[in-house]
């Protein structure tokens, strides 16, 4: 018989590779709210990073995480090696949050995250393609698509901090 | 110099290069970005990469070659 494997979002986060190669250890992830974004360190929008920072500071200690997922396909606005994405993150944003290893969240080849995370609909309705660099989602604890944010979106707008605690533990 | 040409001269198969040097083949042509209508994207999607290159409307695009050349 085969082996029967139940796959939530959270298994898929789970399994990811981090910047440096390494597998994002689970704890950055387990049991917490995470605001997966594709960045990018060239785009008009990457002083997004400001933000998704103070949120990492303002959430960080209790059960939330942003996850940085650095993508090429807009553009080519992240051309850079690992070392100089995670270089460029660290030293000009200060950025703390994780970063997973460069991945497609469109097309043919897109990593499984964004399987699921693509075929979430945004306020509108509207599910589908990520539309450029710093699209947001917010993945509850227990694993559930709760909600998606365009890339116009600022980090700290009213309507991203409220789902962030709308899902945190004890809200 | 690079080859360039309008925006609105781009078509389906024209394979272009972005500024970043990464080149495309264009199969999608979307009239708007971000829901403005100065601006038009490009867009591969096919077996061999997927990728989104805005351009404005009025401008010139950088152009490897034209489709079915």
């Amino acid at each position: 018989m085969p082996e029967c494997r139940i796959i939530s979002v959270m298994s898929v986060i789970n399994e990811l590779t981090g910047i440096n190669g390494d597998p994002i250890d689970p704890s950055v992830v387990d049991g917490k709210a995470v605001l997966v974004v594709n960045v990018a360190s060239k785009c008009g929008l990457t002083p997004q990073y400001e933000g998704l920072e103070r949120l990492q500071q303002r959430y960080g200690d209790t059960a939330f995480t942003v996850l940085g997922v650095p993508c090429n396909q807009f553009a080519g606005q992240e051309p850079g090696t690992p070392e100089e994405i995670s270089q460029f993150c660290s030293a000009t944003y200060g950025a703390t949050f994780p970063l997973t290893e460069k991945l497609e969240v469109n097309g043919q080849h897109r990593h499984p995250l964004y399987d699921w995370l693509a075929s979430s609909p945004d306020a509108s309705g509207e599910a589908g393609e990520v539309q450029w660099n710093f699209e947001k989602f917010l993945v509850s604890p227990g694993g559930e698509v709760v909600a998606r944010f365009r890339p116009q979106v600022d980090p700290e707008d009213d309507q991203v901090t409220s789902a962030i605690e709308r899902v945190l533990p004890g809200s | 110099m690079p080859d360039t040409i309008k925006t609105t001269e781009v078509r389906v198969g024209d394979r272009l290069r972005a500024r970043s040097g990464v080149e495309m083949t264009v199969t999608r042509i979307d009239q708007q970005f971000f829901g403005n209508d100065q601006m038009v994207a490009f867009v591969e999607d096919s077996a061999q990469q997927w990728f989104k290159m805005p351009a404005p409307r009025d401008g010139e695009v950088e152009l490897v070659s034209r489709g079915g050349e």
